[in-house]
Protein backbone atom coordinates (compact mmCIF):
# COMPACT_ATOMS: atom_id res chain seq x y z
CA UNK A 1 0.00 0.00 0.00
CA UNK A 2 1.31 3.45 -0.88
CA UNK A 3 1.76 6.27 1.59
CA UNK A 4 -1.63 7.76 2.59
CA UNK A 5 -2.43 10.99 0.81
CA UNK A 6 -3.03 12.69 4.17
CA UNK A 7 0.67 12.41 4.94
CA UNK A 8 1.74 13.60 1.45
CA UNK A 9 -0.47 16.67 1.04
CA UNK A 10 -2.19 19.11 3.36
CA UNK A 11 -5.30 21.18 2.67
CA UNK A 12 -3.33 24.42 2.38
CA UNK A 13 -1.15 23.02 -0.40
CA UNK A 14 -4.13 21.77 -2.40
CA UNK A 15 -5.88 25.12 -1.90
CA UNK A 16 -2.77 27.00 -3.06
CA UNK A 17 -2.52 24.87 -6.21
CA UNK A 18 -6.21 25.42 -6.94
CA UNK A 19 -5.94 29.17 -6.40
CA UNK A 20 -3.09 29.40 -8.90
CA UNK A 21 -5.01 27.36 -11.49
CA UNK A 22 -8.11 29.51 -10.96
CA UNK A 23 -6.20 32.74 -11.34
CA UNK A 24 -4.55 31.65 -14.59
CA UNK A 25 -7.48 29.90 -16.23
CA UNK A 26 -10.66 31.39 -14.84
CA UNK A 27 -9.40 34.93 -14.48
CA UNK A 28 -6.67 36.95 -12.83
CA UNK A 29 -9.21 38.59 -10.52
CA UNK A 30 -11.06 35.41 -9.66
CA UNK A 31 -10.68 34.43 -6.04
CA UNK A 32 -11.01 30.88 -4.83
CA UNK A 33 -11.76 31.03 -1.13
CA UNK A 34 -10.64 27.98 0.89
CA UNK A 35 -13.31 26.24 2.94
CA UNK A 36 -16.98 25.24 2.58
CA UNK A 37 -18.06 22.19 0.63
CA UNK A 38 -18.54 19.35 0.16
CA UNK A 39 -20.77 19.56 -2.90
CA UNK A 40 -23.64 17.14 -2.39
CA UNK A 41 -24.88 17.12 -5.99
CA UNK A 42 -22.91 18.32 -8.93
CA UNK A 43 -20.77 17.61 -11.93
CA UNK A 44 -17.35 16.00 -11.57
CA UNK A 45 -14.24 15.69 -13.66
CA UNK A 46 -11.14 13.79 -12.67
CA UNK A 47 -7.76 12.61 -13.78
CA UNK A 48 -5.76 9.60 -12.64
CA UNK A 49 -2.22 9.53 -11.29
CA UNK A 50 -0.19 6.30 -11.55
CA UNK A 51 3.06 5.95 -9.65
CA UNK A 52 4.37 5.38 -6.12
CA UNK A 53 1.08 7.00 -5.10
CA UNK A 54 -1.83 6.08 -7.36
CA UNK A 55 -5.26 7.61 -7.31
CA UNK A 56 -7.47 10.36 -8.65
CA UNK A 57 -7.75 14.12 -8.45
CA UNK A 58 -11.45 14.95 -8.68
CA UNK A 59 -13.07 18.37 -9.13
CA UNK A 60 -16.76 18.55 -8.25
CA UNK A 61 -18.90 21.65 -8.80
CA UNK A 62 -22.59 22.43 -8.66
CA UNK A 63 -24.36 22.78 -12.01
CA UNK A 64 -24.62 26.54 -11.66
CA UNK A 65 -20.93 26.72 -10.86
CA UNK A 66 -19.98 24.75 -13.98
CA UNK A 67 -22.05 27.09 -16.16
CA UNK A 68 -20.45 30.16 -14.61
CA UNK A 69 -17.02 28.57 -14.89
CA UNK A 70 -17.52 27.90 -18.58
CA UNK A 71 -18.56 31.50 -19.22
CA UNK A 72 -15.58 32.78 -17.26
CA UNK A 73 -12.98 30.52 -18.89
CA UNK A 74 -14.31 31.11 -22.42
CA UNK A 75 -15.00 34.79 -21.69
CA UNK A 76 -18.60 34.48 -22.85
CA UNK A 77 -21.30 37.07 -22.23
CA UNK A 78 -24.05 36.11 -19.74
CA UNK A 79 -26.55 35.94 -22.61
CA UNK A 80 -24.51 33.61 -24.82
CA UNK A 81 -25.67 30.02 -25.14
CA UNK A 82 -23.50 27.36 -23.56
CA UNK A 83 -22.70 24.13 -25.33
CA UNK A 84 -22.72 21.02 -23.16
CA UNK A 85 -19.44 19.87 -24.72
CA UNK A 86 -17.77 23.12 -23.67
CA UNK A 87 -19.03 22.80 -20.09
CA UNK A 88 -17.54 19.32 -19.79
CA UNK A 89 -14.38 20.39 -21.62
CA UNK A 90 -13.78 23.25 -19.17
CA UNK A 91 -14.34 20.97 -16.19
CA UNK A 92 -12.00 18.33 -17.62
CA UNK A 93 -9.26 20.86 -18.30
CA UNK A 94 -9.50 22.30 -14.80
CA UNK A 95 -9.27 18.77 -13.34
CA UNK A 96 -6.42 17.96 -15.72
CA UNK A 97 -4.34 20.96 -14.67
CA UNK A 98 -5.17 20.48 -11.00
CA UNK A 99 -4.12 16.85 -11.37
CA UNK A 100 -0.89 17.74 -13.13
CA UNK A 101 0.06 20.20 -10.44
CA UNK A 102 -0.91 17.87 -7.59
CA UNK A 103 1.08 15.08 -9.27
CA UNK A 104 4.16 17.28 -9.26
CA UNK A 105 3.93 17.38 -5.44
CA UNK A 106 3.71 13.61 -5.04
CA UNK A 107 6.51 11.02 -5.12
CA UNK A 108 7.57 10.14 -8.63
CA UNK A 109 8.06 9.07 -11.25
CA UNK A 110 4.39 8.92 -12.09
CA UNK A 111 2.10 9.41 -15.05
CA UNK A 112 -1.10 11.35 -15.55
CA UNK A 113 -4.11 9.87 -17.34
CA UNK A 114 -6.63 11.56 -19.58
CA UNK A 115 -9.33 13.62 -17.86
CA UNK A 116 -12.88 12.31 -17.69
CA UNK A 117 -16.28 13.57 -16.63
CA UNK A 118 -19.23 11.76 -15.12
CA UNK A 119 -19.56 9.88 -11.85
CA UNK A 120 -16.14 9.34 -10.31
CA UNK A 121 -15.18 6.09 -8.60
CA UNK A 122 -16.18 6.11 -4.95
CA UNK A 123 -13.25 6.99 -2.72
CA UNK A 124 -11.88 4.52 -0.22
CA UNK A 125 -10.36 5.44 3.11
CA UNK A 126 -7.33 7.19 1.57
CA UNK A 127 -9.00 10.48 0.69
CA UNK A 128 -8.40 14.19 1.17
CA UNK A 129 -11.39 16.38 0.22
CA UNK A 130 -10.65 20.10 0.12
CA UNK A 131 -13.57 22.49 -0.03
CA UNK A 132 -13.53 25.92 -1.62
CA UNK A 133 -15.91 28.64 -2.70
CA UNK A 134 -15.89 30.57 -5.97
CA UNK A 135 -18.37 33.40 -6.57
CA UNK A 136 -20.46 31.87 -3.78
CA UNK A 137 -20.52 28.43 -5.38
CA UNK A 138 -19.17 25.55 -3.28
CA UNK A 139 -16.78 23.17 -4.97
CA UNK A 140 -14.61 20.30 -3.86
CA UNK A 141 -11.20 19.11 -4.92
CA UNK A 142 -10.76 15.51 -3.78
CA UNK A 143 -7.45 13.70 -3.88
CA UNK A 144 -8.29 10.04 -3.38
CA UNK A 145 -6.10 6.95 -3.37
CA UNK A 146 -6.84 4.08 -5.71
CA UNK A 147 -9.12 1.50 -4.15
CA UNK A 148 -8.08 -2.16 -3.99
CA UNK A 149 -10.67 -3.11 -6.60
CA UNK A 150 -10.90 -0.23 -9.08
CA UNK A 151 -14.48 0.75 -9.81
CA UNK A 152 -15.79 0.47 -13.33
CA UNK A 153 -16.59 3.71 -15.11
CA UNK A 154 -19.88 3.05 -16.90
CA UNK A 155 -20.84 6.70 -17.14
CA UNK A 156 -17.49 8.23 -17.99
CA UNK A 157 -16.68 10.09 -21.14
CA UNK A 158 -13.06 10.13 -22.12
CA UNK A 159 -11.93 13.45 -23.47
CA UNK A 160 -11.90 13.62 -27.24
CA UNK B 1 3.99 33.41 -39.52
CA UNK B 2 1.91 30.34 -38.81
CA UNK B 3 1.48 28.41 -35.53
CA UNK B 4 -0.09 24.97 -35.14
CA UNK B 5 -1.87 24.50 -31.80
CA UNK B 6 -2.37 20.84 -30.89
CA UNK B 7 -4.67 19.83 -28.03
CA UNK B 8 -7.58 17.41 -27.70
CA UNK B 9 -9.43 20.03 -25.66
CA UNK B 10 -11.13 22.70 -27.78
CA UNK B 11 -11.29 24.91 -24.72
CA UNK B 12 -7.54 24.63 -24.17
CA UNK B 13 -6.83 25.39 -27.83
CA UNK B 14 -8.90 28.55 -27.44
CA UNK B 15 -7.01 29.50 -24.28
CA UNK B 16 -3.63 28.92 -25.94
CA UNK B 17 -4.67 31.02 -28.95
CA UNK B 18 -6.03 33.76 -26.68
CA UNK B 19 -2.79 33.77 -24.71
CA UNK B 20 -0.77 34.05 -27.92
CA UNK B 21 -2.80 37.16 -28.82
CA UNK B 22 -2.38 38.58 -25.31
CA UNK B 23 1.37 37.97 -25.53
CA UNK B 24 1.52 40.17 -28.61
CA UNK B 25 1.32 37.70 -31.48
CA UNK B 26 -2.07 38.90 -32.65
CA UNK B 27 -1.28 38.75 -36.35
CA UNK B 28 -0.08 35.15 -36.63
CA UNK B 29 -2.08 32.57 -38.54
CA UNK B 30 -3.23 29.77 -36.27
CA UNK B 31 -4.04 26.23 -37.35
CA UNK B 32 -5.49 23.68 -34.94
CA UNK B 33 -5.07 19.92 -34.55
CA UNK B 34 -6.88 17.61 -32.13
CA UNK B 35 -4.10 15.09 -31.41
CA UNK B 36 -0.64 14.02 -32.51
CA UNK B 37 -1.86 12.10 -35.55
CA UNK B 38 -3.88 15.09 -36.75
CA UNK B 39 -0.84 17.29 -36.11
CA UNK B 40 1.31 15.20 -38.46
CA UNK B 41 -1.25 15.76 -41.21
CA UNK B 42 -1.55 19.50 -40.52
CA UNK B 43 2.23 19.96 -40.39
CA UNK B 44 2.56 18.33 -43.82
CA UNK B 45 -0.27 20.45 -45.21
CA UNK B 46 0.42 23.80 -43.56
CA UNK B 47 4.20 23.94 -42.91
CA UNK B 48 3.83 25.90 -39.64
CA UNK B 49 6.68 27.99 -38.23
CA UNK B 50 6.03 26.60 -34.73
CA UNK B 51 4.06 23.75 -33.16
CA UNK B 52 2.59 24.21 -29.67
CA UNK B 53 1.43 20.81 -28.47
CA UNK B 54 -0.21 19.20 -25.48
CA UNK B 55 1.49 16.05 -24.18
CA UNK B 56 -1.33 13.67 -23.15
CA UNK B 57 -3.77 13.12 -26.00
CA UNK B 58 -5.75 10.19 -27.34
CA UNK B 59 -4.67 8.52 -30.62
CA UNK B 60 -1.14 9.93 -30.54
CA UNK B 61 0.59 11.79 -27.73
CA UNK B 62 2.58 14.95 -28.27
CA UNK B 63 5.90 13.25 -27.53
CA UNK B 64 5.17 10.46 -30.02
CA UNK B 65 4.26 13.08 -32.59
CA UNK B 66 7.55 14.90 -32.04
CA UNK B 67 9.57 11.68 -32.27
CA UNK B 68 7.77 10.76 -35.49
CA UNK B 69 8.58 14.16 -36.96
CA UNK B 70 12.26 13.98 -36.08
CA UNK B 71 12.51 10.36 -37.27
CA UNK B 72 11.34 11.53 -40.68
CA UNK B 73 13.71 14.46 -40.83
CA UNK B 74 11.35 17.28 -39.90
CA UNK B 75 13.01 20.10 -37.99
CA UNK B 76 9.83 22.12 -37.39
CA UNK B 77 10.22 24.11 -34.13
CA UNK B 78 8.19 22.27 -31.49
CA UNK B 79 7.24 23.18 -27.93
CA UNK B 80 4.97 21.61 -25.34
CA UNK B 81 2.11 23.28 -23.47
CA UNK B 82 1.04 20.68 -20.99
CA UNK B 83 -0.57 20.17 -17.61
CA UNK B 84 2.58 18.91 -15.91
CA UNK B 85 6.22 19.82 -16.08
CA UNK B 86 8.24 17.33 -14.06
CA UNK B 87 12.03 17.27 -14.52
CA UNK B 88 11.68 13.84 -16.16
CA UNK B 89 9.21 15.19 -18.72
CA UNK B 90 11.36 18.22 -19.46
CA UNK B 91 14.35 15.95 -20.02
CA UNK B 92 12.35 13.62 -22.25
CA UNK B 93 11.01 16.57 -24.24
CA UNK B 94 14.47 18.07 -24.72
CA UNK B 95 15.98 14.73 -25.76
CA UNK B 96 13.25 14.33 -28.38
CA UNK B 97 14.02 17.78 -29.78
CA UNK B 98 11.51 20.09 -28.12
CA UNK B 99 12.55 23.72 -27.69
CA UNK B 100 10.63 24.27 -24.46
CA UNK B 101 7.93 22.92 -22.16
CA UNK B 102 5.35 25.31 -20.74
CA UNK B 103 3.43 23.86 -17.80
CA UNK B 104 -0.21 24.83 -17.30
CA UNK B 105 -1.36 27.10 -15.81
CA UNK B 106 0.52 29.71 -17.83
CA UNK B 107 0.31 33.42 -18.48
CA UNK B 108 1.02 35.70 -21.42
CA UNK B 109 4.37 36.49 -19.77
CA UNK B 110 5.27 32.79 -19.84
CA UNK B 111 4.52 32.70 -23.56
CA UNK B 112 6.60 35.82 -24.22
CA UNK B 113 9.54 34.34 -22.30
CA UNK B 114 9.47 30.97 -24.04
CA UNK B 115 8.32 31.86 -27.54
CA UNK B 116 10.11 35.17 -27.95
CA UNK B 117 13.36 33.76 -29.27
CA UNK B 118 11.60 31.25 -31.51
CA UNK B 119 9.27 33.76 -33.14
CA UNK B 120 11.71 36.68 -33.31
Amino acid sequence: MSTPIATLLDDETVSAVAAEVWSALVGADEVLVPGRGPVAEGRSAWVGVEGPWSGLVVLTCSTTATDDLTRAVLQLAPTEELEADDVDDVLRELANILGGNVKSLLPGPSTLGLPQTGTPPHPGSDVRPVGATWRGHPLTITVQGATEAPAQHPTTEVTS
Amino acid sequence: MKILVVDDSRVMRQIVIRTLRQAGWDDVDVVEAVDGADALVKIAQESPDLVLSDWNMPEMTGIDCLRELRAHGSAVPFGFVTSEGSPEMRETAAEAGALFLIAKPFTADTFRDQLGAVLA
